[in-house]
């Protein structure tokens, strides 16, 4: 028997950062504002306190803060021609859940986009030729540019309290910074995190090849801050339990230590826990929702009436709850037709690992989520692609995260898997090695996205997500070509032995390899590209938005979180006049 | 300026006495350190193995992280333990598992696909390997080492199965939890006396670098600390027992 | 010497090899023994044995980190830690003294000194719950954090709490508080002294006192 909930004028699915943020502004804005989040509440007194935070085992090995596939997986395969089935234990991507949602365990690292990014498609082909792009990928602009992005960027930045050194102001070159960034209106609210030891020397070899070193932008505040909404930050302690952890220090920025105090005293705003939504309910017209049905921790059906839905869930819960609430036409990749499910996106991901001499001490264990040096000499559209082949690039960087054991052994290649011979090595290296990062973009492609699966349920009866996903050809290519790059940087350090390991096909869910998972609910100027506007307002049901790393047509070099915040207050500013004026932000 | 350099130093700290046939490891971390014994038991009180099973996981591991001068052995850090009570707890019964059917092989990239848990898969695994061991009149536990090391290599290898489950997965996932509890907080049961962590300067659980991570290229000296870590330097392996404050 | 300060020399010799960092004062590796002679004349205040004066509200040295002391003692010098007592006998010492004095303080093991007050059950529950685990109302995370279980310290990242007597701990929050004590890095003490009303400040070192001493 479904209960029916007092209507609202405004339900969000997903009360993590992206939800915090847009209902503290709704709630602000006078607007009666539900929050449904499916996760349990948690605050960073009691639980995200040490010592007990620093188990490698429960948080990153068990994964105890990530979504619970007992309950809610996703399936999967390269390919369409194979049979897509559970990933039974996460691996490749950790999809958070809780009060916080993601953020909570993120690694801090915030790096915008670059104005090309924005605009892809189009630049690529005035730069290289319209017959330079593989035609397998799927590249597509935006709709929306940097200039109109940057104000929101530096809001949200300065919500965090981000830290780093400004390599553009205002169209000026700054020294210190990256060079290569788009401008930005000011300097970062905080100083540069201090620089790792890896950092150091990354720094002196980069530099030395003629490169662009600068410190990593951090989330993780170098000094104690306040934001505008009067929430104090602390400075972080370099503990090297970040990503896959909450911080105890109040240090991280997350929606605990940035937000939720402020939005959970508006009496306008009303957080409900353990409410996992079922879908978005449509009126007979299917062009209007009426609000939203979830399912409570007892297993009982509500419905929750609204004039305003906004899914703000983690990104691949976003395209399945279009899905399953049939908002928008799915896509399907063998006519190429449809737009919910499509652009599916991810991270190129390589590495390359740098031995030393017992000397050479490294401290891995002291770090924290965002303190490396990088490189964009390599990244984005930063460089001349023309005689490459591909399109697309990696930061390179020391970016030093954790020494945390179980995972983190780091051996030269042929060392043997176990045994006497890996003891030694294990101890030989452990404290001597640094690893970089090269990190990279990830481009669409016809055969990748996102539908339904039809065998597999969740334990409330619904489909599963399915995702079919394999690196493009372009992206390997890119990997192969910056992580050589990386191999040089590593013997400019000086190191003994530099081992360069690169992006490899076939893409496998077995390895961890980012959570920035991208696209599905793209935003874009065309409907038959995009399932929102570039307002992010479901062309189909002006009633809904949808906010997210979802919205990303293609996956750009840099990890997505700073760019979904910047979506995310473009939004609000979207929102607040939709709310006035209900209606077709964009007459399509 | 002090006389002791960096070489000095590490000279200075020693390393550990791991040496085979140690029952316990001697450790020698400086002339007037002393370790106090943490745990009130001196061998691990099996819950889920039986001792057969006991029998073949000791030396199984002791083959895959064996006694030498580096750091503990498998046996040392009581990497069985930690296994005795992860297989025997939530994870083990196939907590965050998604464990429906239909069951399909899948190719490697699609992962872990069999309706086994942990517990279930090493229960038939070890059945199965104990078994063809006693149809030979022979026991795992009593070869030599390089036989050991031998049969190791075959279940790694794959091709095989043991009561269903294919030897590739079992022994990956036995030295995938090998590293666990060599490495883990001790609260676990493994990395007994912090042993693994003190094998590769890993300090632990109380983790504060603000001041040190200036330090460029320093060694880090400092006694590890566990979760389970009480104000008097002792560590308490099961988070229940209380600290004595 | 017991087995904590052997590991702290040894601490001491590894940042001895520091090219610049807070705790570049620790370049000397302190003689015990020398610094048994020279403590004579801190006894007054702090005690035969390092055990602090609750009643004045000195501080008990006795088996502090040597790196720590050994640095509050070069801020007395520099300014960046400012008493009026300690500043001018601070002075008075060059490096390899004040190294000396620290290793020798760091290497005693008395027991607590008497005179300190004791606190009543409520007070000291509170004390313990922020220890312990914080208070998210006054987003003050637990003590123990960076201060170690049962406030015992951290090697290179805080000192010792438990055995202090609550009278200097209550007048050293005080100064964090008020920005009259500035020497940590990262500000990280004056953001939660800053979020700490009297009551917890009394609840806090009422708690760490009665602790005691730990080894």
């Amino acid at each position: 028997m479904t209960q029916t909930m007092k209507a609202a004028d405004v339900v969000i699915i997903g009360v993590g950062m992206v939800g915090s943020i847009i209902a503290k502004e709704l709630a602000a804005a006078g607007y009666s504002v539900v929050g449904l989040e499916r996760g349990e509440p948690r605050f960073t007194v009691p639980d995200f306190q040490g010592p007990g935070v620093h188990d490698e085992l429960r948080f990153d090995i068990r994964k105890a803060l990530m979504q619970d596939n007992t309950r809610e997986a996703v399936t999967f395969r390269n390919v369409s021609s194979q049979t897509a089935l559970p990933i039974r234990r996460w691996e490749s991507f950790l999809p958070g859940t809780g009060l916080g949602g993601s953020q909570v365990h993120w690694n801090g690292q915030t790096y915008r986009f670059q104005e090309q990014d924005f605009v892809l498609a189009s630049h690529v082909r005035e730069r290289y030729g319209k017959d330079f792009l593989d035609p397998e990928l799927r590249i597509q602009d935006w709709g929306v540019t940097y200039a109109e992005l940057e104000p929101h960027y530096d809001r949200f930045e300065y919500l965090l309290g981000t830290g780093g050194k400004a390599g553009n102001l205002k169209g000026k070159i700054q020294p210190g910074g990256d060079p290569f960034e788009s401008p930005r209106s000011r300097e970062y609210p905080t100083r540069p995190m201090k620089e790792h030891y890896s950092g150091a020397m990354f720094r002196k070899a980069a530099g030395s090849l003629g490169y662009h070193p600068f410190p990593q932008p951090s989330s993780n505040l170098s000094e104690p801050y306040t934001n505008p909404e009067g929430l104090k930050l602390n400075t972080c302690v370099f503990c090297g339990f970040c990503e896959r952890f909450a911080c105890e220090h109040y240090a991280k920025a997350v929606p605990q230590t940035f937000i939720l105090p402020v939005l959970l005293k508006n009496p306008n705003f009303e957080l409900r826990t353990g409410c996992q939504v079922q879908r978005i309910n449509l009126d007979s017209s299917k062009t209007k929702a009426t609000g939203v049905t979830y399912i409570d921790t007892a297993g009982r059906e509500f419905e929750q009436p609204a004039s305003l839905v906004i899914t703000s869930s983690f990104a691949l819960n976003n395209v399945r709850m279009l899905l399953l609430s049939g908002v928008g036409k799915p896509y399907d990749p063998a006519t190429g037709q449809g737009v919910v499910g499509r652009n599916y996106a991810y991270q190129t991901m390589s590495t390359v690992a740098s031995f030393f001499d017992k000397d050479v001490i490294i401290n891995p264990f002291m770090a924290s989520g965002a303190s490396g040096t990088l490189i964009n000499d390599f990244a984005g559209e930063n460089f001349d692609h023309s005689k490459l082949g591909f399109i697309g690039g990696s930061f390179i960087g020391a970016v030093n995260t954790n020494g945390r054991p179980i995972n983190y052994h780091p051996v030269p290649p042929g060392t043997p898997a176990w045994g006497k011979g890996w003891k030694k090595a294990v101890a030989d290296h452990y404290n001597h090695t640094v690893m970089f990062s090269v990190h990279g973009s990830s481009m669409a492609q016809q055969q990748n996205y996102l539908d339904l699966d039809p065998t597999y349920k969740d334990a409330w009866g619904q489909p599963l997500l399915r995702m079919t996903f394999e690196f493009p050809k372009n992206d390997l290519k890119m990997a192969d070509y910056v992580t050589a790059k990386g191999v040089e940087i590593g013997k400019a350090m000086g190191a003994k032995q530099v081992v360069g390991a690169p992006a490899k096909g076939p893409y496998t869910v077995t390895k961890y390899q980012t959570t920035h998972n991208t696209g599905g609910t793209v935003m874009g100027a065309d409907p038959s590209t995009s399932v929102v506007n570039k307002y992010l307002q479901a062309w189909d049901v002006p009633n809904v938005f949808v906010v997210g790393a979802s919205n990303f047509p293609q996956n750009a070099t840099w990890n997505p979180t700073d760019t979904v915040g910047a979506l995310t207050y473009w939004a609000v500013d979207a929102l607040k006049k939709y709310m006035k004026q209900p209606g077709k932000l964009v007459s399509a | 300026m002090s006389d002791i350099t960096r070489r000095n130093f590490v000279k200075v700290l020693g390393t550990a006495a791991f040496l085979p046939g140690a029952a316990t490891p001697a450790l020698a971390l400086a002339a007037t350190e002393s370790v106090t014994p943490a745990t009130t038991n001196d061998v691990p009180v099996y819950r889920f193995f039986n001792a057969e099973e006991v029998a073949f996981m000791e030396a199984a591991c002791e083959r895959l992280i064996p006694a030498d001068e580096y750091g503990p052995s498998a046996t040392q850090a009581w990497v069985t333990n930690y296994f005795d009570k992860q297989l025997g707890g939530a994870w083990g019964a196939g907590e965050r598992l998604y464990r429906s059917g239909p069951w399909q092989q899948g190719t490697p990239t699609q992962g872990y696909q069999l309706p086994f848990t942990p517990a279930e898969l090493f229960r038939a695994a070890i059945r199965a390997i104990n078994a063809e061991f006693t149809a030979q009149g022979k026991r795992f536990a009593t070869l030599d080492g390089d036989a050991q090391d031998a049969y190791l290599k075959t279940l790694q290898a794959g091709g095989k199965e043991l009561g269903d489950v294919p030897s590739g997965v079992f022994f990956e996932l036995l030295l995938k939890m090998t590293m666990e509890g060599y490495f883990a907080d001790p609260i676990y049961g493994g990395n007994k006396d912090m042993l693994a962590w003190k094998m590769i300067g890993f300090p632990g659980a109380y983790a504060n670098y603000y001041e040190a991570i200036d330090a460029h290229g320093v060694a880090f000296v400092r006694e590890p600390m566990s979760i389970g870590s009480d104000g008097h330097g002792h560590t308490h392996v099961d988070p229940n027992i209380p600290a004595s404050l | 010497m017991s087995a904590r300060d052997a590991v702290r020399l040894l601490a001491a010799a590894v940042l001895a090899a520091l090219p610049c960092s807070a705790f570049a004062a620790a370049a000397i590796i302190g003689d015990a023994a020398a610094g048994a002679t020279l403590a004579a004349a801190c006894q007054a205040c702090h005690g035969a044995q390092g055990e602090g004066l609750p009643t004045a509200g000195f501080p008990r040295l006795a088996g502090q980190s040597a790196v720590y002391l050994d640095k509050q003692l070069a801020d007395y010098v520099s300014g960046s830690r400012a008493n009026a007592v300690m500043a001018p006998l601070a002075k008075t010492l060059d490096a390899k003294k004040r190294a000396d004095l620290a290793a020798h303080f760091a290497s005693l093991s008395p027991p607590a000194a008497a005179g300190a007050a004791p606190a009543d059950a409520q007070v000291l529950a509170r004390g313990r719950l922020l220890a312990r685990q914080g208070d998210e109302a006054k987003q003050l995370q637990a003590c123990a954090n960076c201060h170690g279980p049962d406030g015992r310290g951290e090697s290179f990242a805080a000192p010792y709490l438990a055995g202090q007597s609550a009278s200097y701990l209550t007048a050293a929050i005080g100064e964090w508080k008020s920005g009259a004590r500035k020497n940590d890095g990262g500000r990280l003490m004056a953001e939660v002294a800053g979020r700490l009303d009297d009551a917890d400040i009394a609840a806090v070192a009422a708690y760490f006192q009665s602790v005691g001493p730990l080894p």
